[in-house]
């Protein structure tokens, strides 16, 4: 799809809700937004933003996801002849995953997700198809399924990262991109009541759920509620919405069938606010308080016994310690207790780590991710490394929309630095995109960046939900994705 | 006629896009009372050591073995509470602390006291 058949796909549901908003109106918020500006303009001006480079030397990447095969794709329009290696095992790590979202909501098939690895591959690129087992960046070398060495004059890692659901007791196996092996997660993930949207199967297993838990509601009587359980754990993740769009999904299937106030739905989170963006985290607050929704700070699922339907949380809260000469003021101490939570639907997201192949390397630091500069995307060691995507450790940045932006940073700054320069040129500011999904036609378009103030700087109040986003999710963002950053033009 | 409207507006956008790329307004420049030096030597020295060596019976760790990148990334951490939605952070404890510092006027640039902190700890 080409940029204006993705605008005028949006034009057209536009036009049949004339009495929603006009065309005039529609352009006019897709101008307002850094993201769908960028987006749209993007597609039109392409490459001709990049001038050719003809430094020499041979990169490889590891990961070939979202973040690998766009800046494989984007090296090889900007450097003449370039030597490109992507190494890669999944057949479909392209797939995309904001669109699990959309899978287990019930709006799309997992099939308009899927999408192949080998077709993706920009021409000229070498690809291996295998996994890197070890890293030896003092001897710029690498080793592949644990047989094959390969050198290397610049790495560049997009590993992504694991979900780690055997962190949670009860639970077990580690999934290390979307689409492979999760056999052992699966025994206890995707049936049950117990549902994951973070890997493929798991999303379209929780459509499945969902529909289960309407059916339950409908034959359901007495006083007492089923009880919808959504949580989100104590590490980063990726795309931090995914946990509330969820749930925002749920609410909107049980109302629709008319079971809503069947259901209690209830949100446990380990951190103590809804967002780190004061006015997000009003507006969040007040969609939750709408809807009916409960909700409760500090817990942090620890536990799952699937056959009693019943949660574990660590619950931790401060208490006031004694007084601290060195602070000059009284210090805190920490207190938990374990709470027990019983559900008849949950939706888990899982703890999440970098591999341990890398986050335990000479590459990787006790926090587990990859340390960069996080404004060059250099790794903090060794001058030759380079990091995007969700395995960095750059605060807020696990989203495709990130991705988008530290891309181009990174070519940029590998470019100057192949070329010999010292200073980098191109810094990345910490943009990230969350479209929190908060019902069927409407979205939050949450943009911001390291400053911790909404991104929009125009006269549009950023923390509305829009119908208007909601196309530009659900028609704009898979050919962006899949049609403009993969082949490196957006 | 759609046609046209949709080109005038694609570059409207387009112009608006590189405007919103090229110029970083959230750029706050802030000054502060002390510098960077001052605050490391009259606070978190006290916990945290002359040399980033911690004190186990604070239960202050060592962080003289970071870089300067991952120094960054703490402090940006433990200034804000973390970075993620609804994750929270695992430094509560200095999150608190941070939080009655910057009252008592303790505040400074989150780079350059990394970076500072780094310098001491190797010399
Ligand atoms: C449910 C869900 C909803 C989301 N919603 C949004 C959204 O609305 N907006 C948004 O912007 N983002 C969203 N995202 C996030 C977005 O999908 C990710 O941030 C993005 O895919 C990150 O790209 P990546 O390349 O870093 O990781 P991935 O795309 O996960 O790719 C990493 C690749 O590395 C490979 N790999 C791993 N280990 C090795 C190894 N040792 N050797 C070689 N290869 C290896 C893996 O096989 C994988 O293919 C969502 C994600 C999920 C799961
Ligand atoms: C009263 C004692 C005290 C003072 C003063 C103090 N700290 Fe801390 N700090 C701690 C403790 C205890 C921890 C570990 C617990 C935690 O992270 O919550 C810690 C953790 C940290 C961490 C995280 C380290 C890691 O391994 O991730 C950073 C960064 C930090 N402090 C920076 C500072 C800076 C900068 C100052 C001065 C402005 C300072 N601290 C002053 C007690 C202190």
């Amino acid at each position: 799809m080409k940029k204006n058949e993705i605008l005028e796909e949006i034009l057209k549901e536009v036009d049949k809700h004339p009495e929603i908003m006009s065309r005039r109106e529609a352009l006019k918020f897709l101008s307002v937004s850094p993201l769908a500006a960028s987006l749209l303009a993007g597609t039109t001006v392409g490459t001709s933003a990049i001038s050719a480079s003809t430094v020499k030397g041979k990169i490889v990447i590891v990961g070939g996801g979202l973040a690998g095969m766009s800046t494989a794709a984007r090296l090889n329009n900007t450097i003449t002849n370039a030597d490109i290696t992507v190494i890669e095992p999944d057949p479909l790590s392209v797939s995309y995953q904001p669109g699990q979202t959309l899978v287990a909501g019930g709006i799309w098939d997992k099939s308009e997700i899927v999408y192949k690895r080998d077709d993706k591959l920009p021409s000229g690129v070498k690809l291996i198809k295998g996994s890197v087992t070890a890293f030896d960046p003092d001897n710029n070398k690498i080793t592949v399924d644990s047989k094959e060495e390969i050198s290397y004059d610049q790495l560049i890692i997009a590993t992504g990262l694991t979900l780690n659901y055997g962190a949670i007791k009860g639970l077990s196996g580690e999934i290390t991109s979307s689409t492979t092996d999760n056999a052992a997660v699966k025994e206890k993930v995707g049936v049950n009541g117990v549902h994951s949207i973070f890997f493929q199967d798991g999303a379209a297993a929780t459509w499945d759920g969902i529909q289960e838990l309407i059916a339950q509601a409908k034959a359901h009587t007495g006083e007492k509620k089923l009880q919808a359980v959504f949580t989100h754990p104590d590490t980063p993740i990726k795309c931090g919405g995914a946990p509330k769009k969820i749930m925002y999904l749920t609410h909107a299937r049980l109302e629709e069938a008319g079971v809503r106030d069947k259901v209690e739905l209830t949100f446990y989170a380990n951190g103590k606010d809804m967002f780190g963006i004061p006015e997000y985290h009003e507006a969040i607050l007040e969609q939750f308080k709408t809807r009916g929704f409960k909700w409760n700070y500090a817990h942090n699922l620890t536990g799952m016994d699937t056959d009693a339907k019943i949660a574990t949380f660590n619950h931790h809260w401060t208490e006031k310690g004694a007084w601290d000469e060195d602070l000059e003021e009284f210090g805190v101490i920490l207190k938990s207790e374990n709470v027990n939570v019983a559900y008849d639907f949950i939706h888990i997201t899982p703890p999440m780590k970098a591999h341990d192949v890398v986050g335990k390397s000479k590459i990787g630091s006790n926090a587990g991710w990859v340390p960069v500069q996080k404004e060059s995307l250099q790794h903090v060691k060794y001058k030759n490394v380079w990091c995007l995507g969700d395995v960095a450790a750059v605060p807020m940045g696990k989203t495709g929309g990130s991705v988008r932006k530290q891309y181009k940073v990174l070519i940029d700054n590998m470019i100057a630095s192949m070329e010999g320069k010292t200073t980098l040129p191109a810094a990345y500011g910490g943009y990230t995109v969350c479209p929190l999904i908060t019902g069927i036609g409407t979205v939050m378009l949450a943009e911001f960046d390291w400053s911790q103030k909404p991104t929009p700087s125009f006269p549009l109040d950023p923390t509305k939900e829009r119908w208007i986003w909601w196309l530009l999710k659900v028609y704009a963002l898979k050919p962006m994705t899949a049609i403009g950053m993969l082949s490196g033009r957006a | 006629m759609t046609n046209k409207i949709t080109a005038i507006t694609i570059s409207a956008i387009a112009t608006i896009a590189f405007t919103a790329c090229g110029t970083n307004k959230h750029e706050e420049v802030k000054t502060y009372k002390m510098s960077a030096a001052e605050v490391f030597q009259a606070s978190c020295i006290k916990c945290h050591g002359a040399n980033g060596e911690g004190n186990p019976e604070k239960k202050t760790p060592k962080i003289s073995d970071k870089t300067i990148g991952e120094l960054e990334q703490d402090i940006y951490d433990v200034k804000n509470g973390g970075s993620n939605q609804s994750s929270g952070t695992t430094h509560t404890v200095m999150e608190h602390n941070m939080q009655k510092l910057i009252e008592k006027g303790y505040d400074y640039d989150t780079k350059v006291m990394a970076t500072y902190m780094y310098e001491t700890f190797h010399k």
